[in-house]
């Protein structure tokens, strides 16, 4: 957190003595003592520029007026807000603002939330003097989600500012001059963006709505219920409106939760995935080979029935459970109490093995901490960050705010080693503004951080007092790295070793130095070397354990982190601590009040491959949808086909759902209450805001059912109920604070690793990984997570599928010049896993010699992927392939 | 494409300043010369080298009035009306223009040849009335001169009558 | 002759003179760069600047030394000149002929101005219509690089100085200074929000002056001449030096007059313009663009200078003197500014972007015979309210062609709105919007 303490000034508003931090705005210190100062352009979020002029005020010593806005507070200042004076002036400027407003309040979706109409309330006659005519602007498409209308406008700028500042999209341009001036796109073009809903939300007015609840609602008819949106780690705050159990509109608040009020597309227009028609309403049970509606008291005991004679058959190590890290910690946590308990195996996973599981073990593994030791905060006021395979504007955009800001507004210096190349795009390219950017390709992050380590290595720059402590250590990687030649490295990676050079200087010359690591290390073979080398970066220049210094693996489910701090994952019980942890294992024994399992656990690679051979008869699957999700070589179709028992909860009738003997309908995110830990570890309120849909319940309701019918009941009266009990367990377990409190990195651990864990792999580590590619597929194909999906499940969200509806492969204009393809053009890519056509378009952000997919689209294009698993970690990979391409005419 | 044809020229312009964007304007001036106006592949091209977004060279393309977003006549006829030269007479002119070529004010004629627009104070008000022609200025207007300046326009495409540098120091005649 | 001794027009009265490179090292051009290069300090060079009293010829008269003073003074980083050449005041055409007939000149006063403020780099923002200007600027910058004058190593000195033309596109506000910079970084001309002023973060965000051309081609001639020399013309101790003053409108021989600060109006007009056109009685004029409130035949015997003008109750402004005679419609005259004013208002904030528009509609109905005796009161009103209202001072400016006019000739308003209300010519407007 930053510990920089501020300068106070003094002044009097109002009469009124307020102290306040050096730099303060007039109008953010009168907000202090209560005073609220008219305004429309002024946003706290955005740089003041004072063109509305509604808060002026009288500043002693000033001859003009001054704007609250603009104005730094300084030592003595007198400011006066009410005089008869200031208030002629509000009543003037508003006078102007509204000369051409229309007075359309009955049909506009701001009505009720309007900051014009608040202070027209408050200032104005209720007659006007204008007498002319208005100026009317041609009705214009906007585009599919976002609607305006300009008559509205007070052209404030706030929407353009946001654009720019905050997003740094910069995709609203007000065009033209004068009382003419419009907020448009590029001419007659609909609006191309990330469609974070910023604009909707900071505009003053009703310029700038939503489509998808345009007309549908005044804001005093709404209910509201504040909660954590799924579609990523970054765990944003958002209030749903919902209007009869109907989901009306997402927005959130300025000041609040993680993202500050700010969200993206997913968050703002995404939230319809819940009510979508598909969703199932009622439990499916398997009768003469269909699916078929049946009760919930027929679905559960036959579920009950069917785990109990298979486990006398089989044993509870016939047994699996699967769970999707979407679900909330009181989910996980009582699935994972099921199967340990009831059923009595270590057998469970979820989607966090895909990729953030790396994460968690290198942090464990080197600085002894399953978290994050860095805050949103340090990310936002350290002096230099560097981002390792990670598009963060489209897989973490609100994380990805968070570094703007850093970059834009406090000049840190940026580094990214990233994939796409830094161009101006319709979505913000965070490597545009990089002060180094290493041009990486999909299978060099390995190696570029090698370049950087060795740079540090030979620019000594390695911290004396570390050299002094922990010689053994430094001489290790020393040694490591002297056997590295730069010409390998600069052959494998193309960059140049100056770059390394210049970009290790400036690494440690910052005083706070965060490191964020992304799906481009995370979900690739070897990603938790890699994400170990870089926690080694940080040894080596001192910083691991400073103030505002740190790595973060950015998660890329809602509660990746939760799943494996609830113990919903082969290797750890809840802390998460290893399965044969004494200590752990005897707190949670005292809790539970019965011993837990000493089988090793299973992986979901390793689950499917005992389905498959037939030792595994009965899978519990939450949320989870390996037959949909994994390509054909990891045979899950097959291996799920022989189960004797498939119980799926789902919201959907998803390809794992549809082989199920029984399907459950769950309770979406929308629909309960629970927890959710960010990628930073913060653990946050999910609160109901609409009744479920159907007969749906949450998942642990179900679990908890099946776990009486079985005869061992756990029983929870609410979620409340779960978390105090996790609280047992993991001591002081959900902390509900603003901020999180991160850990500090264990200076044991630290020191062991340094002494003798580091030793173990080092030569593995700091080896150039030789990259060969088939001759014959001369493209790197990636499967992607794209800005406006997050999974399979957006893609029942119809505000998303307007923006993005299908997979298009994203291709380098020389590369598609080369084969002679233009946007739209057909393609078939192909290799010995199978080949797709799909449609290509061109965008100078791909590098040449990649290929860039959607794996929310990915269908057929998922058997592209080498499917790969790392025998140590077991954790699969799937989302990278070599293949060839040609146009198909 | 502007780069391809251009390149030494759009480069020279770039080393002129620190930062890319200040180049916008000469850049979308070099449209201008190219198309006659400035189109919009014109500006997807040059937010593409000053790597800025299309809406961004967009709003500041539609700031300024020299800037033509649409196809104009081949000859521009941009007729001052502020108050220095409308003492003097040009609103005479703009209607003089008017009834010779048979357009109003932002109109052009049919043959292409001519627009006209009415515009503020050109920095001439010590010799107007006045108009500019494309890059030229005409100084201390009277209907013959107009009548020659548009023959000399459609004949040769320019006309001598065109007055710079400044008009000085030769006084106006007493009583013009 | 002239009457007075030019100083900025002296080369270019020359017969011959054509402003090239030889012309003007003939007439003794570029000699005070080269003593000043080197040879004094740059806060010599303020100083002697300081001390000779020249204030801003761009319209504000601010002192030009104390401005350059500004500066950081330990700032490391680049610095920049701006010459202002946007020239967009209705009324004021001086900087076109200074640059168009002795463009070395204001190349001089720009190296001076540079090595005094430290800037390496320095643009002429010129008005987009200046196609000539901007020609006849870049041959000279090109004569003058190609002499080793501007470029790296100026005189083999160690001081290097590039000198670019940017030219605009048509817009007024961008003769504002700040407005300037926006529009030469690329973006739209809007003024910004001071503080902070551009002495600290200017031209992309580095210490910056921002000098009109008048103010810059007087350099050459302080440093030639000395301090005391220019404090001692016009009316010291404020005014200083000689102005170039436009005269337009209805007078026998309108153009530039380059006379001492301090003459009286009268004088220029009846003297050096040649008096009114057609021996007609003097009804109004305008002292100092489009922009300074109207004066009236009472004001004739006012003196030319920043403290005179302004006891009047006007400004001296960028010295554009715009006469009306006898007989002029005043309402009409104010409505064809305001037009002017509302074309060319940026639209940033309310006041001046929403006042102009409903200003020049209350105008045009007045003027169309169909205005309301409670107009005057609202147009007074808007005038006020915009007036010490807006981000920068064109709001000041945009009122004061209404606001003079009502105050000397409220009559001829009375008079339109009488007239419309006997021909009965009153229909009711429509009230309210149309959607
Ligand atoms: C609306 C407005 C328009 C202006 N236009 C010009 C102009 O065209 N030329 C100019 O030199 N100064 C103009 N100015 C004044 C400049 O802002 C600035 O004061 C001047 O360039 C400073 O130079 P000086 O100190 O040499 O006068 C204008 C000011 C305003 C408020
Ligand atoms: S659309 Fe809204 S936010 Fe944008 S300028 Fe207009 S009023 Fe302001
Ligand atoms: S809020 Fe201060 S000027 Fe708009």
């Amino acid at each position: 957190m930053p510990d920089q303490k501020p300068e106070t000034v003094r002044l009097t508003i109002d009469g009124t003595t307020v102290a306040v931090p050096k730099g303060t705005l007039v109008i953010e210190a009168a907000r202090r003592i209560g005073v609220m100062i008219p305004h429309f352009c002024y946003h706290p979020k955005l740089k003041p520029d004072a063109n509305c002029r509604m808060c002026l005020v009288e500043i002693e010593k000033m001859p003009k007026l001054q704007t609250a806005c603009s104005t730094p507070v300084a030592e003595g200042m007198a400011v006066r807000t009410a005089t008869t004076t200031v208030d002629d002036a509000h009543k003037s400027v508003l006078e102007f603002i509204l000369a051409n407003h229309p007075l359309d309040c009955p049909v506009c979706d701001q009505g009720g939330k309007c900051d014009l109409q608040d202070f027209s309330h408050q200032y104005t006659p209720t007659t006007s003097r204008f007498t002319e005519t208005k100026r009317i602007f041609q009705k214009e498409y906007f585009s599919p989600l976002i609607e305006t209308q300009m008559n509205r406008c007070v052209q404030c700028l706030r929407c353009v500012r946001y654009c720019d500042e905050i997003m740094d999209v910069k995709a609203l341009a007000p065009v033209g001059r004068g009382t003419m001036t419009e907020i448009k796109h590029f001419g007659p073009h609909e609006l191309d963006c990330e469609f974070c809903g910023g604009c909707i939300q900071i505009c003053p007015v009703g310029a700038i709505t939503s489509r998808l609840s345009m007309y549908e609602y005044r804001p005093w008819m709404l209910k509201r219920a504040d909660t954590i949106c799924t579609f990523c780690g970054d765990g944003c705050r958002i209030t749903v409106q919902t209007k009869d159990n109907e989901l009306i509109e997402v927005n959130s608040a300025h000041g609040a939760g993680r993202n500050n009020g700010d969200l993206c597309a997913r968050g703002f227009f995404g939230f319809h995935a819940s009510s979508h028609a598909g969703r199932l309403t009622h439990p499916l049970i398997r009768r003469e080979g269909a699916l078929v509606e049946t009760t919930w008291e027929e679905a559960l005991e036959f579920v009950a029935a069917q785990a109990l004679r298979l486990r006398l058959a089989h044993g509870p190590d016939a047994f699996g459970g699967l769970i999707a890290s979407r679900c909330t910690n009181e989910d996980l946590y009582v699935f994972q109490k099921f199967m340990r308990q009831v059923i009595g195996t270590n057998r469970i996973d979820s989607s966090a093995r895909y990729g953030h599981l790396n994460g968690i073990q290198a942090l464990r593994r080197v600085q002894g901490t399953h978290r994050w030791t860095i805050a949103f905060e340090d990310i936002v006021a350290a002096n230099a960050l560097l981002l390792v395979g990670t598009n963060i504007t489209e897989t973490s955009p609100i994380t990805g705010l968070k570094v703007k800001e850093a970059v834009k507004k406090r000049q840190a210096s940026l580094v990214t080693m990233e994939t796409l190349r830094p161009a101006v795009d319709t979505l913000s390219n965070i490597a545009n503004l990089a002060t180094q950017h290493f041009q990486t390709h999909p299978e060099q992050f390995g190696n570029t951080v090698l370049g950087l380590l060795k740079a540090v290595v030979e620019g000594h720059l390695v911290d004396a007092s570390l050299a002094q402590q922990s010689p053994a250590f430094v001489q290790r990687v020393t040694e490591a790295l002297h056997g590295i030649s730069w010409e390998t490295l600069e052959t494998a990676t193309g960059q140049p070793r100056t770059q390394w050079a210049e970009t290790a200087q400036l690494l440690a010359k910052a005083k706070r130095l965060v490191v964020l690591v992304g799906n481009g290390i995370l979900r690739q073979p070897d990603a938790e070397a890699t994400t170990t080398n870089l926690l080694d970066l940080l040894i080596l220049l001192g910083k691991l354990d400073q103030p505002g210094c740190g790595l973060g693996p950015l998660a890329e489910e809602n509660n990746d982190q939760g799943a494996v701090e609830m113990g919903a994952v082969a290797e750890f019980i809840p802390g998460p601590m290893p399965l044969n942890d004494q200590p752990a294992r005897d707190r949670i024994t005292s809790v539970w009040r019965e011993e837990l399992p000493r089988s090793p656990g299973a992986s979901l690679p390793e689950m499917l491959a005992a389905a498959d051979k037939g030792a595994l008869k009965a899978l519990f699957v939450i949320g989870e949808n390996p037959v949909g999700t994994l390509p054909a070589a990891a045979r899950a179709k097959e291996a799920l086909a022989k189960l004797e028992l498939l119980v799926c909860q789902e919201l959907f009738l998803t390809e794992t759902a549809a082989m199920a003997h029984v399907v459950l309908p769950a309770c979406s995110y929308m629909e309960k209450d629970g927890t959710f830990t960010n990628s930073e570890g913060h653990v946050q309120a999910v609160r109901q805001a609409i009744n479920p849909i159907g007969d749906s319940r949450p998942d642990w309701e179900m679990v908890s059912a099946i776990s009486v019918l079985m005869g061992a009941p756990l029983e929870y009266g609410d979620a409340r109920e779960i978390l105090k009990e996790i609280r047992d367990v993991i001591p002081g377990y959900g902390l509900l604070g603003p901020t999180p409190t991160p850990p500090k990195v264990d200076q044991s651990i630290v020191t062991r690793y340094l002494d003798e864990g580091s030793a173990l792999d080092i030569s593995a580590r700091y080896a150039v990984h030789q990259v060969v590619k088939p001759a014959d597929a001369p493209f790197t194909l990636v499967l992607t997570q794209s800005l406006f999906h997050s999974g399979k499940l957006s893609t029942r969200s119809k505000g998303l599928l307007e923006l993005q509806k299908d997979g298009v492969l994203s291709i380098n204009p020389s590369d598609a010049a080369t084969l002679g393809l233009t946007d739209g053009a057909t393609v078939r890519v192909s290799n010995t896993g199978g080949a797709i056509t799909t449609t290509v378009k061109l965008r100078e952000r791909v590098p040449a010699g990649v290929l860039w997919f959607p794996e929310h689209f990915d269908g057929e294009a998922k058997e592209l992927a080498e499917w790969t698993i790392d025998p140590r970690t077991q954790i699969p990979y799937f989302k990278r392939a070599h293949v060839s391409l040609a146009k198909v005419s | 494409m502007l780069k391809e044809k251009y390149q030494a020229e759009i480069d020279e312009i770039l080393s002129r300043y620190p930062v890319k964007r200040s180049a916008l304007l000469p850049l979308l001036y070099m449209a201008q010369r190219e198309e006659g106006y400035v189109t919009e592949a014109a500006m997807q091209e040059i937010a593409g080298i000053l790597k800025l977004t299309p809406p961004q060279v967009y709003e500041t393309a539609t700031f300024y009035t020299m800037l033509n977003l649409k196809p104009v006549g081949k000859f521009h006829l941009q007729v001052c009306k502020s108050l220095m030269c409308a003492l003097v007479g040009s609103d005479t002119v703009i209607g003089w223009i008017g009834a010779k070529l048979g357009i109003k004010p932002g109109e052009t004629t049919t043959d292409k040849l001519f627009t006209l627009s009415i515009v503020e104070c050109l920095a001439a008000c010590g010799t107007g009335p006045m108009m500019q022609v494309n890059d030229d200025y005409y100084e201390r207007l009277t209907e013959e001169k107009l009548d020659r300046i548009l023959a000399d326009l459609r004949q040769t495409g320019t006309s001598s009558l065109k007055t710079g540098p400044f008009m000085w120091p030769e006084p106006a005649k007493p009583g013009a | 002759m002239p009457k007075y001794e030019p100083i900025l027009l002296k080369n270019m009265l020359q017969p011959g003179y054509a402003g090239s490179l030889a012309d003007y090292e003939r007439a003794g051009g570029y000699q005070a760069v080269r003593k000043v290069l080197g040879k004094l300090s740059p806060a010599e060079v303020t100083g002697i600047v300081m001390k000779s009293g020249l204030r801003g010829r761009g319209g504000a008269g601010f002192p030009t030394g104390v401005k350059w003073g500004f500066l950081p003074k330990d700032y490391q980083g680049p610095r920049y000149l701006c010459c202002n050449a946007d020239e967009s005041e209705p009324g004021t055409f001086k900087d076109r002929q200074l640059i168009e007939r002795d463009p070395h000149q204001l190349l001089e006063g720009m190296l001076i101005a540079c090595y005094a403020i430290g800037a390496a780099s320095s643009y002429i923002y010129i008005r987009g219509e200046f196609v000539l200007g901007a020609k006849i600027l870049e041959t000279a910058i090109k004569e003058a690089r190609a002499a080793g004058y501007v470029g790296k190593n100026i005189f083999g000195s160690n001081t290097s100085i590039d000198i670019w033309v940017h030219r605009g596109a048509g817009a007024y506000i961008c003769g504002e200074e700040t407005a300037l910079l926006e529009s030469l970084e690329g973006k739209r001309g809007l003024p910004r929000v001071k503080p902070p002023f551009p002495a600290t973060h200017g031209l992309y965000n580095k210490p910056t002056v921002v000098n009109n051309v008048e103010t810059l081609a007087n350099l050459p001639h302080i440093v030639n001449r000395g301090a005391e020399w220019f404090a001692s013309i016009g009316s010291p101790p404020k005014s200083t030096g000689t102005r170039v003053f436009c005269v337009s409108g209805h007078v026998k021989q309108p153009g530039n007059y380059e006379v001492p600060m301090g003459i009286t109006f009268r004088e220029l007009i009846y003297e050096h313009a040649g008096g009114m056109r057609g021996d007609k009685p003097l009804k109004a004029f305008i002292p100092g663009g489009a922009s300074a409130p109207f004066l009236t035949p009472d004001h004739l015997d006012v003196k030319l200078d920043f403290e005179s003008v302004a006891l009047a109750g006007s400004m001296l402004g960028s010295g554009g003197v715009t006469v009306m005679e006898e007989g002029t419609d005043m309402v009409w005259a104010a409505l064809r500014l305001m037009e002017f004013f509302y074309h060319e208002s940026c639209g940033k904030c309310s006041p001046c972007r929403e006042g102009s528009s409903w200003l020049v509609q209350i105008m045009r109905r007045i003027v169309n015979k169909r205005g309301r005796m409670e107009d005057l009161e609202t147009l007074t009103d808007l005038c006020k309210n915009i007036a010490g209202r807006t981000v920068c001072a064109f709001g000041d400016a945009e009122v004061s062609p209404i606001l003079s006019t009502l105050k000397h000739w409220r009559q001829e308003y009375v008079d339109l709105i009488q007239a419309a209300e006997t021909a009965n010519l009153i229909r009711p407007e429509p009230v309210g919007t149309k959607h």
